[in-house]
């Protein structure tokens, strides 16, 4: 049944190497989007998005974090992770792992990502994916989405509001 | 009362539907009418209802037209649309609608047997057949959003249930307006807003226009916008394969697994998606539309034009349908080449066997391609009931501006026509907000009862004239009526202002206010 997903599947793993599973939500909220780094044109504007959603958090931002899930395991590895997190964007988690971990993550959040001929890509293939930011509280379970066409501050005028939608 | 009949403003000024339209609107009232799984006058020459004509998509383009009828036409006669708009969905929960589903989730069909034999679903909305749930969910919502009435909304207000007498338990589906909205549009996510599937694995372009307007719809009753959202992903999972092929045709649809487009290029698939389409991606259509009308339009007698079927239909004309047709009168409504439509429509009644049935215009079934003069003759039901009156009954960019949601409160509040006997048929209802000045045209069918008409928006305006064939008949204040002639009863009750008269040819009401 597609109605609106539950709660997120999480047995993946971190940037640094280290196990991640809904044991490390705890303590806030977390803005989790599936992407991929070679990805040109999506994740870039969605991955500076939620930079500019932290910054408009304020001190509201202790509250929440970002989870950046990869739907391209098999070039991006812990390593690879960490190294482009680090450069741009040190304050996110990035979550990698074996395909199916990554296909349980993707099916409990509806999230869609297949594999597809791209010959501007040096391994010559991309990830053409949706480019949704989901909203989840500490125990995983989905609150929120916000599409593509929400920008930055109606997000964050979302998450601030008196009855936000958590 | 009983004075000669004046007509006291044009039919231009009043918006008035011609005597034709009249007949299509009354046939569709017919229709909805008739008792529960009664079909008469609407079966197609396929079993299982697995064509293009099938129940759901003559029930629902019914529905449509009325919607356009009463957006662009019509807009202060809600209560000649409402009660038929309810019966028309009441219809499209029917299992005999719906149940095809069974058969058809098990695929192995020509564009999905690499699957194999697939388990049997009753369920017709829980996973593909988009081709049924979309026009339950856009009808739904289009009626939530003409009519200001969230009946739909409400807990398994679109419950489908199936209650067999001899074999088997109960099938129930219980759905609303919003779950219902909520599933296709998770269902659309999980494909990369690339579109779901009709029969498994054949994702049509077509089908997919559906739950876009159904989002749209969302939007306008309960804000937000999973529309531009729907649309934008739309778009660009379709430049995978592209919208149209390089001959300026529609894609038809893309076979789900093998990630491979199939583009037959036929008439009803260019003007099928371009008739929908239209609503949310204007211009593309328009910019399509001539190269594909030139391609498709044959010269007809008199001036006329007809649209040649596919050869796949001259091959074998079990299949004969006249949906090439239907389709490219609607599309020329839309896209607002008035000539080409006017033109079909012209053919149409001159040689696909038009008739009036209990005052209702449509188009008989008839399933010979070709006369023995090489006229182009078929005519199915789909096309005959509701495609050629949807076509006749919309004006240009009628699907566009409904979707760009024309309406708020204020036309909530304004006088409206809201109850009227069945058979009496609205001609002119439109309420003049400049001039403070509702007008409506009734026309009864002869059956001799006295009609009783209950009308909204009425009090707090100011006092007021109700005139009738250019006669003062009645007048009131803000608060009540405070004369009515001999013959004539008119009585607030609550917020209707209730005006009882007796059966008569045609009449002009009009309700002034200073």
């Amino acid at each position: 049944m597609a109605m609106k997903p539950d709660r997120i599947e999480l047995d993946l793993v971190d940037q640094d190497g280290g196990a991640f599973t809904i044991g490390h939500l705890a303590g806030c909220r977390s803005l989790v989007y599936f992407g991929f780094l070679h990805c040109r044109g999506v994740c870039p504007r969605s991955l500076a998005k939620l930079a500019d959603i932290m910054a408009g958090l304020g001190p509201a931002r202790d509250g929440f974090r970002v989870l950046y899930i990869t739907v391209d395991p098999e070039r991006d590895t812990p390593e690879a992770m960490k190294t482009f997190l680090s450069a741009r964007y040190p304050d996110f988690t990035g979550l990698t792992g074996p395909r199916p971990a990554i296909d349980r993550a993707k099916a409990s959040m509806k999230a869609f990502a297949r594999r597809a001929e791209d010959p501007d890509d040096p391994d010559g293939y991309a990830m053409p994916h949706t480019a949704l930011i989901y909203l989840i509280d500490d125990q995983g379970r989905y609150l929120a989405h916000f599409p593509d066409t929400c920008d930055a501050a109606t997000i964050v005028n979302r998450l601030t509001a008196a009855t936000p939608p958590f | 009362m009983g004075k000669q009949r004046h007509i006291t403003l044009s039919d231009e000024q009043t918006g008035m539907i011609d005597p034709l339209q009249r007949g299509h609107l009354r046939r569709i009232l017919n229709l909805a009418a008739q008792l529960p799984d009664d079909w008469s006058g609407m079966m197609a020459r396929t079993s299982l209802q697995e064509d293009f004509g099938a129940y759901r998509f003559q029930l629902a383009y019914m529905a449509y037209a009325l919607a356009l009828t009463h957006v662009h036409r019509l807009t202060a006669a809600p209560g000649y649309f409402r009660r038929p708009f309810q019966r028309l969905i009441d219809k499209m929960r029917s299992p005999d609608v719906w149940t095809y589903w069974h058969y058809v989730s098990t695929g192995n069909g020509p564009l999905n047997n690499a699957q194999g034999e697939l388990p049997s679903e009753w369920n017709p909305i829980i996973k593909d057949n988009i081709m049924y749930s979309a026009y339950l969910q856009s009808m739904a919502l289009l009626y939530h959003y003409l009519f200001n009435d969230d009946r739909y909304a409400r807990k398994g207000a679109l419950s489908l249930v199936f209650q067999p007498l001899f074999w088997g338990s109960e099938k129930r589906y219980e759905y609303d307006e919003r779950s219902l909205n909520e599933h296709i549009y998770w269902s659309m996510v999980e494909r990369g807003y690339l579109g779901i599937a009709c029969e498994p694995n054949c994702v049509f372009q077509i089908c997919n226009q559906v739950p876009i307007l159904g989002f749209r719809l969302h939007d306008l009753v309960y804000g937000g916008d999973i529309a531009g959202e729907v649309t934008q992903g739309y778009l660009k999972a379709w430049s995978e394969f592209g919208v149209l092929n390089g001959n300026g045709h529609f894609n038809m649809m893309v076979m789900e697994e093998e990630r491979v487009v199939v583009t037959p290029e036929a008439p009803w698939a260019d003007f099928w998606l371009g008739s929908l389409m239209h609503a949310w991606n204007a211009d593309f259509v328009k910019a399509s539309f001539p190269r594909q009308i030139a391609r498709w339009a044959r010269p007809g007698p008199d001036g006329t034009r007809w649209i040649m079927p596919p050869d796949m239909m001259e091959a074998n004309e079990d299949l004969a349908s006249a949906r090439d047709f239907g389709w490219a009168a609607v599309c020329a409504s839309e896209v607002g080449d008035l000539d080409t439509r006017d033109r079909l429509l012209a053919y149409a009644d001159a040689y696909l066997h038009s008739r009036w049935t209990d005052g209702g215009y449509h188009y008989a079934r008839h399933d010979r391609l070709y006369d023995q003069d090489g006229l182009f003759r078929c005519m199915d039901p789909h096309t005959g009931n509701a495609l050629l009156a949807y076509a006749r009954l919309n004006v240009p960019d009628g699907l566009r501006m409904l979707y760009d949601g024309p309406w708020d409160q204020q036309h909530f509040a304004a006088p409206a026509l809201d109850e009227l006997p069945e058979t009496w048929d609205v001609t002119a209802a439109r309420f003049d907000a400049r001039h403070n000045r509702l007008t409506v045209r009734l026309e009864s069918n002869g059956d001799g009862h006295d009609a009783t008409l209950h009308f909204t928006g009425i009090w707090g305006r100011g006092d007021w004239q109700l005139r009738l064939d250019g006669e003062m008949v009645a007048s009131g204040s803000a608060d009540g009526v405070e004369h009515a002639a001999d013959g004539l009863t008119a009585f607030r009750m609550d917020q209707n202002l209730v005006l009882r008269m007796p059966a008569r040819g045609p009449v002009d009401l009009v309700f002034q206010w200073p």
